[in-house]
C-alpha cells in the first residue's frame, strides 16, 4: 500500500516560485519517471516527496498518510542520489547496513539483508572496500543496494545514471528495470534523459518550468504528444515542426509545399487557422527508402544538406520552408551533400498543433 | 670543472633553517647545557660548573614544580576540550544560519584579534572583585551582595583564567570547524536523513567524521601556541596569590628572571617544551588518522 | 494530521531555541571586547565607580588626549611604542614571508629525502613555549648586544613566524596545478619567471593570509618581548600596556585607550583577509 499522491504541490524560494501546483497520483508498484529539461522542477518535486525540501503549499501523501511536515525518516522511503552520496568513511558493507543499524535491528537480520542486497547487485566481492576504491558503476550499485536493504514503501531515484559513461548507463538501466521487477515497489525516478524515461517508465511525467506538460505511458506520450514541447522533448531525433495555414482540405506550409490535411485532424481545424505540422524523421523518407505507407501520404522534393550514416539507417538533414528538417533513409545508399531527393511524408502518422496555444489539435 | 651544486629545495629551505637554528636551536642547546649547571644570571662564572642532572632531580622532588605541572596539564586539557566542544557548538549554530551568516562569522573572529596580554588585562578587569563587570553585574542583579574574590581564591581564579583563555581561543576552533562544515558534502547528509537518521544520528555518524580532521587541525594549531596562555595568566594572577594559580610557565619565568636561577629554570623549561611537543605530535597523528579514515590522505 | 502538527511545532521550537542560543553566544563574544572600547571613552573615575555606573554619563576623548599628549597620568610614550610595534611587526613579517615563500615552495614542489621529518622539525620549533625560549634567548642576546634593539626582536619574530608561514604557503602552492608552471616554462619562461609570473599570482591570496597571520603574531606577542625589551626605544605596545600598572593600582582608562589603538590595525587586517585566512588554514591542513 504505497501510492504517492501530490495535490496542488507548490514550491517557493522566497518570492520565486519554482513548482506551480502539481497534481499527480502514483499507484502502488508503479514506476513513474519525472522527465524534463534542467530547472523544470522535477528534482525539487522529488525532494519534496523525500522530505528534503519543505512543501510551500499543497499536500503530499505516501500510503494513506499526509507527510507534509514529517522528516524523511518517518516517510518510509529510500533514495538514490545523483552523486551516489555514499558514506566515504564506511566500507560497502557498513554503507549497506547503515540504515538498519540506525533502526537498531538485530545484527543477524542486518547481515541477512545486506548479503541479499549484495547478491542481487553482485557486490559480494567488494564488501570490505571503501567507496573511494570503487569504480563509478560499483558505487552506483552500492547506492542502489543501500536503498533496497530497507524494503521501503517508495524508492526515489534522483538522476542516478547521469554520472556514468554511456555504456554503463545502458547496462545499469536494464539492472534498474530488473530490480523493479524483483522488489515490486513504487518507484519515482527523475531524469533529464528521455531515453531513460521511455525505457524505464510505466508512466512518464513530462515537466517544464514547474508545470506538468503531460502524463502518460511511454507510447502515449510518443504517439500523441499533448503539445509541441512534449513533441520535441520525447523521441530522437526531435520532431520536426513546420508552421503553416489550413486552406480547405490542404495545409499550406509557410514558404513551402502544400500538402493534404491529415485526415485524422479534419474535423478539428478551421479554415485559415494557423497551425504547426509535427513530423518525425521516421515518417519522412526518400522515395524508395521508406517503410510501406498505408493511407494518406504526400510527396515533395528537398535538398539534403548533410547526412549522418548510422548503419541500418541514415539521418538526412534538409531544409524545408526555411527550416532545418531531419529525415531518415532506410536501407541506405551514400548521399552526397546538396543532393536533391524526392521525399514521402506519412500523413497518418503526423501531428497538428495550434500555432498560438502550441497544444495538440487531436 | 664541476662544482658542487646543492639541490634547489635545499637552497630554498636554507634561510628558514638558518634563522630557526640561530634563534631557536642554538639558544635551546645553550639552555640544555645550562640546565646541567647552577647558572645564575648574577654570577656568570657559574655557567662553567657542571652539576649533572641536579636541576632535574631538584624539579622532580619539588612539590611546587609538580603542583604547577599538574595544574598546567589540567588547564590545557580542560581548556582545549571545552574550547573544542564550544567551538563545535558555535560552528553548528552559525552553520544553520542562512541569512546574515557573513556578519556572524566576522563577529566570531573578534576575540582572535585581541593580544593575549590584552585579554589578560581585560579579564583581570572584568573579574576584579571590587569594580569588575562580573561582580557588578551579579550585585546589580541581586544575586549576591558580597564581592566574590575571583582572582584571589585558588579555584575561582582557575575558573577566571579558564574563562579568559576560552574567550580568546574558542573562536579559532569555531572558525576552523565552520570551514570544515562548509566542506561537508550535502548528499551524504541527505542520504542519512532518508536512511532514517535523527538529526543527532546524522551529526554523529556523518557530519562528525567529516569534521574530525578540521577539529584536529584546530587542536594542532592551538597546541602549537598554548603557551600563549602564559601571557593571560601572567597578567591576571602571575601564578599568585601564594602560587595558587602557578602554571609551569609562570614558575619558569619567575625562577629565571626574578630568582635569576637560569640553570634551574632552563631544566624546567625543557620539561615544558617536551610537554608542548607531546601535545602537538599527538594531535598531528590524530589528524593523519582522521584524514585517512575519509580517504583524504596523500 | 496530528503527527504533522507535532513535527511542525517541534520545528518551530527548535528554530526559536537556535536563535536564542546564537544570540547569547554572540553576546558573550562581543561584550568583553566592547566593554574595553566603551571604557576607553569614559573617565577613570566613572569606570571605577562603586556602585557601578551602567549607563555612561559622559563619553569623551580624554584618555586618548592624555595618551597622545603624553601629558596625562603616567606619561606613557604611546606613540613611541606604536612606532616600535609597527617597525618590528612590518619588517619581521616581510622577512618571514620571503623566507616562508621559499620554504613553502620547496615543500610544495620538490620531493626529497626526509621531507616530512624536516617539516615536522620546523613545526615543532613553533611549539617551544615563549617563556622557555626567552631564558636562553635572553642570555644569547645579552652577549651579542641585540637585547633591547629592534633588530633583536625582529629576528626573534621572523623565527617565530617562519614555520607557520611555511605551512600556510605550502598549502596554497599545492592548490596551484603544477601544469601551470610547466606550461609557462614551455612558453619560454625560466623557472624563476614562471614562479613570479604564474605561480605567485595564483597563490597570492595564501601569501597574503600568511602575512596577516605573521603580522598579528608579532603585533600581539608579549612573552618574549617583555623580556627582550627594556627601554622605550624598543618596547612594543603589548609590553607598554604594563606601563599603566603600578604596584597596587591600574590606570584602566589609559590602558583601554592603548588597547583600542592596538586592536584597530589588527581589526582592519583581519577583516580584509578573513576569507583567505580560513581557506589557508584548512587547505594547508586537510589536503596536506
Amino acid at each position: 500500500m504505497a501510492q504517492v499522491h501530490l495535490r496542488n504541490v507548490v514550491k517557493k524560494y522566497g518570492a520565486v516560485q519554482v513548482v506551480h501546483g502539481i497534481d499527480l497520483e502514483i499507484q502502488d508498484n508503479e514506476f513513474v519517471v519525472l522527465v524534463g529539461p534542467s530547472g523544470c522542477g522535477k528534482s525539487t518535486t522529488l525532494r519534496m516527496i523525500a522530505g528534503l525540501e519543505a512543501i510551500s503549499e499543497g499536500e503530499v501523501s505516501i500510503g494513506d498518510r499526509v507527510v507534509n511536515d514529517l522528516p524523511p525518516r518517518h516517510r518510509n522511503i529510500s533514495m538514490v542520489f545523483q552523486n551516489y552520496a555514499l558514506y566515504p568513511h564506511m566500507t560497502v558493507r557498513e554503507n549497506l547496513g547503515f540504515s538498519l543499524k540506525i533502526a537498531k535491528r538485530p545484527q543477524a537480520e542486518i547481515d541477512k539483508a545486506v548479503d541479499e542486497a549484495a547478491q542481487i547487485l553482485s557486490l559480494a566481492d567488494y564488501m570490505d572496500r571503501k567507496p573511494g576504491a570503487l569504480s563509478g558503476g560499483q558505487r552506483q550499485r552500492v547506492a542502489m543496494g543501500r536503498a533496497i536493504v530497507r524494503h521501503p514503501e517508495v524508492f526515489l531515484f534522483d538522476e542516478p545514471l547521469s554520472n556514468l559513461d554511456a555504456k554503463l548507463r545502458t547496462q545499469m538501466r536494464t539492472e534498474i528495470k530488473k530490480l523493479h521487477q524483483k522488489v515490486k515497489s513504487t518507484i519515482v525516478y527523475v531524469t533529464h534523459d528521455q531515453v531513460e524515461a521511455m525505457t524505464l517508465a510505466d508512466r512518464i511525467v513530462i515537466m517544464r518550468d514547474g508545470h506538468i506538460e503531460q502524463v502518460g505511458t511511454p507510447l502515449d506520450v510518443f504517439e500523441t504528444p499533448a503539445n509541441t514541447f512534449v513533441a520535441t522533448f520525447i523521441g530522437s531525433p526531435p520532431m520536426n515542426l513546420l508552421p503553416g495555414t489550413v486552406s480547405g482540405d490542404r495545409l499550406a506550409l509557410t514558404d513551402g509545399p502544400v500538402v493534404p490535411l491529415p485526415p485524422q485532424f479534419a474535423g478539428n481545424v478551421a479554415e485559415g487557422q494557423e497551425i504547426i505540422l509535427g513530423l518525425r524523421a521516421d515518417n519522412l523518407m526518400p522515395v524508395g527508402h521508406t517503410m510501406p505507407m498505408e493511407g494518406a501520404y504526400a510527396e515533395f522534393d528537398m535538398t539534403v544538406n548533410l547526412s549522418e550514416p548510422l548503419g541500418t539507417e541514415t539521418l538526412l538533414f534538409g531544409s524545408l520552408a526555411g527550416r532545418e528538417v531531419q529525415a531518415k533513409m532506410l536501407s541506405p545508399r551514400p548521399v552526397k551533400d546538396g543532393e536533391r531527393l524526392r521525399f514521402q511524408l506519412d500523413l497518418t502518422r503526423c501531428h497538428l498543433f495550434d500555432a498560438k496555444t502550441q497544444q495538440s489539435l487531436r | 670543472m664541476s662544482r658542487f651544486r646543492p639541490p634547489a629545495w635545499f637552497v630554498l629551505l636554507l634561510p628558514a633553517i638558518i634563522i630557526l637554528a640561530a634563534v631557536v636551536l642554538v639558544p635551546l642547546i645553550l639552555s640544555f647545557y645550562s640546565s646541567f649547571t647552577p647558572y645564575k644570571l648574577t654570577r656568570p662564572e657559574t655557567l662553567y660548573k657542571w652539576i649533572g642532572t641536579f636541576n632535574y632531580e631538584k624539579a622532580m622532588k619539588s612539590a611546587h614544580f609538580w603542583a604547577a605541572f599538574g595544574r598546567t596539564v589540567l588547564l590545557l586539557t580542560i581548556a582545549l576540550n571545552l574550547e573544542m566542544l564550544m567551538g563545535l557548538g558555535l560552528a553548528l549554530l552559525v552553520n544553520k544560519v542562512t541569512y546574515g551568516q557573513r556578519a556572524l562569522r566576522t563577529i566570531m573572529m573578534f576575540p582572535m584579534m585581541f593580544s593575549p596580554v590584552l585579554v589578560g588585562f581585560q579579564f583581570k578587569f572584568i573579574f576584579n572583585d571590587n569594580v569588575g563587570l562580573v561582580n557588578n553585574a551579579l550585585q546589580s542583579l541581586g544575586l549576591t551582595d558580597r564581592a566574590i574574590p575571583w582572582l584571589v581564591d585558588g579555584q575561582l581564579a582557575f575558573i577566571a583564567i579558564l574563562t579568559a583563555e576560552m574567550w580568546s581561543a574558542t573562536s579559532v576552533f569555531a572558525i576552523l570547524i565552520l570551514a570544515g562544515l562548509f566542506a561537508v558534502p550535502r548528499d551524504p547528509i541527505e542520504a542519512a536523513k532518508v536512511d532514517g537518521c535523527t538529526p543527532w544520528q546524522s551529526f554523529r555518524h556523518i557530519t562528525l567524521p567529516y569534521v574530525m580532521p578540521f577539529i584536529y587541525i584546530a587542536l594542532a594549531i592551538r597546541s602549537l601556541d598554548v603557551a600563549r596562555a602564559y601571557d593571560i595568566v601572567q597578567i591576571m594572577t602571575n601564578g599568585g596569590p601564594a602560587r595558587r594559580t602557578e602554571l609551569l610557565w609562570t614558575l619558569i619565568g619567575r625562577t629565571g628572571y626574578v630568582d635569576a636561577k637560569m640553570g634551574y629554570a632552563n631544566a624546567m623549561g625543557y620539561i615544558s617544551i617536551f610537554l608542548a611537543i607531546i601535545f602537538t605530535v599527538y594531535f598531528f597523528r590524530k589528524l593523519n588518522a582522521a584524514r585517512s579514515e575519509l580517504g583524504m590522505a596523500g | 494530521m496530528n503527527e504533522n502538527l507535532q513535527h511542525r511545532i517541534r520545528a518551530r521550537l527548535l528554530k526559536v531555541l537556535h536563535f536564542v542560543t546564537l544570540f547569547i553566544a554572540m553576546a558573550i563574544i562581543c561584550v568583553p571586547g566592547l566593554w574595553v572600547v566603551l571604557n576607553s571613552f569614559r573617565p577613570t573615575v566613572e569606570i571605577m565607580a562603586k556602585p557601578p555606573v551602567w549607563i555612561p554619563n559622559e563619553l569623551n576623548l580624554d584618555n586618548y588626549r592624555a595618551m597622545f599628549g603624553a601629558a596625562g597620568e603616567g606619561g606613557v610614550p604611546v606613540l613611541q611604542y606604536f612606532t616600535n610595534s609597527l617597525i618590528i611587526s612590518v619588517t619581521s613579517t616581510a622577512i618571514a614571508i620571503l623566507i616562508g615563500m621559499a620554504g613553502g615552495y620547496a615543500f610544495a614542489r620538490y620531493r626529497f629525502k626526509g621531507k616530512s621529518g624536516i617539516f615536522i622539525g620546523l613545526m615543532l620549533t613553533r611549539a617551544v613555549p615563549g617563556v622557555s625560549l626567552s631564558l636562553p634567548l635572553f642570555i644569547v642576546m645579552a652577549k651579542t648586544g641585540l637585547i633591547d634593539t629592534h633588530l633583536g626582536l625582529i629576528l626573534v619574530y621572523v623565527a617565530l613566524n617562519v614555520p607557520f608561514t611555511i605551512w600556510l604557503i605550502d598549502g596554497f602552492f599545492r592548490q596551484v596545478p603544477i601544469d601551470l608552471a610547466e606550461a609557462a616554462e614551455i612558453d619560454g619562461c625560466t623557472r624563476w619567471q614562471a614562479f613570479w609570473r604564474v605561480e605567485f599570482p595564483v597563490a597570492r591570496a595564501g601569501v597574503a593570509s600568511a602575512g596577516i597571520f605573521a603580522f598579528l603574531t608579532s603585533w600581539n606577542e608579549y612573552a618574549l618581548a617583555s623580556q627582550l625589551t627594556r627601554s622605550t626605544f624598543s618596547k612594543t605596545m603589548p609590553v607598554g600596556l604594563r606601563d599603566f600598572t603600578s604596584e597596587f593600582t591600574i590606570n584602566w582608562g589609559g590602558m583601554t585607550a592603548l588597547a583600542v589603538l592596538m586592536i584597530i590595525p589588527a581589526l582592519i587586517l583581519t577583516f580584509l583577509v578573513q576569507k583567505h585566512l580560513i581557506a589557508g588554514l584548512t587547505f594547508g591542513g586537510v589536503k596536506g
